[in-house]
């Protein structure tokens, strides 16, 4: 595992990029907003994906609890925003301890199918059985019941970008001290082998079941970040359909490494934002990319990168 | 609740499970055959209620389009089958299942370019509807009815007792010495595919005056296809055919109790499945 100078620097180096391109490009705002949003669920579907090698056709549920989450609390309960991101936060908490011990116990498909069931009784519980508080299809408004807090008034959208860059640059941080951690290497060492593992004495499935729970806090963090950011949740954020999605991001990114989920955010939405312009037909390049990412690309753009540089330092110095 | 909705409820929930088995045989045979879960199993049936719409637009012919939707739904198996499956044996099941799905949002995004976004409808060929019992029951969906039936029949009788048949019970339970024997696996899995597309088409023709046919009509189908199969077992036959019948009795039952509860209950079904007994009802032990 090299670290490279750009590992030390990386969030760093991503948040300055992130806020240069603001200033680029300020009519683009809400774009970019989305982008960090994005990279955070990302994240979480990371280390599902990439660090504990678990694919789940189900990620859109735990989003779409994250974003009632803050919106029923704002909507009915409390005004400030921040608690309601943080309840976001502990449901996601809440979801993975719960869900994460019976599910982890699941071989690969089962759990891919398990959560795409829950994702669907996820959208069901959302939009019919309680229609009555969530306002089921018709959305829940709730921008008006924000209050701005004491630093920053987070409800205008600029001032959201500004809070959205800074969490960005927190969550980077913690994600790539995760990485180097012993917890990432024995990720990985679980994703390589996990007899090998056991047999070194560690409980996998503890393992499994903390990465688990880190997956599902950050893609619930996430949800509630969106609901808050547009003042507004309706259903189909935790619908079926957009469950391929993150998984194809995550790959185009990068799986298992720290920065790939940033590049899969960015790469996936800037693609979807210019083919959507001319073509209607989404589904067909989302499932061309996701062919020719896998097949010929399964490094990610990110991985690719890092195996450049790596290979590159490893060049044998010439003999004079 | 009277015993006439009731009736019509179970007689309705027969008919859907009757398509839920045409559609999910592919899926459970080609996993326990192949191992590969097929993700884009719907594709076959879209497309060939997208033909029978096109057969009966142009010449008014529904079982004329029937027949030609299933030639082409089992032409497409045939093409993915030695295309792309060929390369994806023997990887990771994630894997091929993310490469089969993209494979399905492919297929319907060329379902979109030649048919448009609308759905389009599709006459019932028969419109007679019987008085049985003092219900009122559509004669087209007994027909579906039998012809499910008829199916499982014809599928048990090629897998017991023809050669093939037999090979691919063999092979279901031991590929390797399947080969062992000198039987060419491969071409075995292209027969056995080509099989599973035929039925999806079949059930797709069938199902086409029943739903809107529409680019996502395989969607839900995908859903509802998992469901059965991983009630029933994979690679089980009589377990698809009997879970097929619980989820339709599910669905229409259920809903006509509580109608949101059609939607739902399947997934509630597939989750406590899933929990409790992965294997299914009459699943073979050892493949997942």
């Amino acid at each position: 595992m090299q670290r490279n100078k750009f590992d030390i620097f990386g969030p760093f180096i991503l948040t300055i990029f992130m806020l240069i391109l603001k200033f680029l490009f300020p009519n683009k705002m809400s774009f970019f907003t989305e982008i960090i949003i994005y990279t955070i669920y990302i994240m979480g579907n990371n280390i599902l994906y990439g660090y504990l090698g678990l694919v789940s056709f189900g990620q859109p549920f735990y989003l779409g609890v994250g974003a009632y989450s803050a919106a029923l609390y704002l909507a009915y309960i409390g005004h400030n925003p921040l608690i309601a991101i943080l309840l976001g936060l502990v449901s996601g908490i809440v979801l993975g301890i719960v869900f994460g011990s019976p599910f982890i116990r699941l071989r690969s498909s089962y759990f891919a199918l398990i959560n795409a069931a829950l994702c669907a009784i996820g959208v069901f519980v959302f939009e019919r059985l309680l229609i009555d508080i969530t306002r089921g299809n018709d959305g829940l408004w709730f921008r008006s019941r924000m209050h701005s807090i004491s630093l920053l008034d987070i409800r205008l959208p600029s001032n959201f970008f500004y809070f959205a860059v800074i969490l960005f640059l927190i969550v980077t941080i913690i994600y790539r001290h995760i990485d180097h951690s012993s917890l990432g290497t024995l990720f990985r060492a679980l994703k390589n082998n996990e007899d090998k593992l056991k047999f070194l004495g560690y409980n996998t499935f503890l393992i499994k079941w903390i990465g688990f729970i880190l997956a599902s806090m950050l893609t619930s963090f996430s949800g509630a970040l969106y609901a808050v950011n547009f003042g507004f949740v309706n259903p189909s954020l935790g619908e079926n359909s957009r469950a391929i999605e993150v998984i194809v991001a995550t790959v185009i990114g990068g799986s298992g490494t720290v920065y790939g989920p940033f590049f899969g955010a960015f790469a996936f939405l800037g693609i979807k934002d210019i083919v959507c312009r001319w073509i209607t037909r989404w589904e067909l390049v989302v499932g061309t990319i996701t062919i020719i990412v896998l097949f010929r690309f399964s490094k990610g753009i990110w991985g690719n990168i890092k195996y450049l540089i790596d290979n590159y330092k490893i060049k044998p110095a010439k003999l004079k | 609740m009277n015993i006439d909705l009731l009736l019509s409820a179970v007689i309705y929930g027969l008919s859907i499970g009757g398509i839920f088995f045409l559609v999910s045989i592919g899926l459970s045979i080609g996993f326990g055959l192949m191992r590969v879960v097929n993700l884009e199993q719907m594709l076959y049936y879209t497309f060939s209620a997208y033909i029978t719409y096109t057969m009966v637009k142009l010449t008014g012919q529904f079982w004329l389009g029937l027949l030609f939707g299933i030639f082409i739904a089992s032409m497409l198996g045939l093409i993915v089958e030695t295309q792309l499956l060929r390369r994806v044996y023997g990887k990771e099941m994630i894997f091929t299942m993310i490469v089969t799905f993209s494979v399905f949002l492919i297929g319907i995004g060329i379902i979109q370019i030649i048919w448009g976004l609308d759905p389009k409808p599709v006459a019932s060929p028969i419109k007679k509807i019987l008085n049985l019992f003092g219900l009122k029951i559509p004669l087209y969906r007994l027909i579906i009815i039998v012809v499910a039936i008829a199916t499982y029949l014809m599928v048990q009788m090629f897998l017991q007792r023809t050669i093939i048949g037999k090979a691919i019970r063999a092979g279901i339970e031991n590929p390797d010495n399947l080969q062992g024997l000198g039987i060419n696996i491969y071409r075995i899995f292209t027969i056995t595919f080509v099989i599973a597309s035929a039925l999806a088409g079949l059930g797709g023709a069938l199902n086409a005056p029943l739903v809107m046919v529409g680019p996502y009509m395989g969607f839900d189908m995908l859903l509802y296809a998992f469901i059965t199969v991983i009630l029933g077992g994979l690679g089980s036959v009589k377990g698809t055919l009997i879970s097929a019948l619980i989820v339709g009795q599910v669905i229409s039952v259920g809903g006509t109790i509580w109608s949101p509860l059609s939607f739902v209950a399947p997934f509630i079904v597939m989750f406590l499945v899933i929990l409790i007994k992965p294997t299914g009802l009459f699943g073979i032990k050892g493949i997942m």
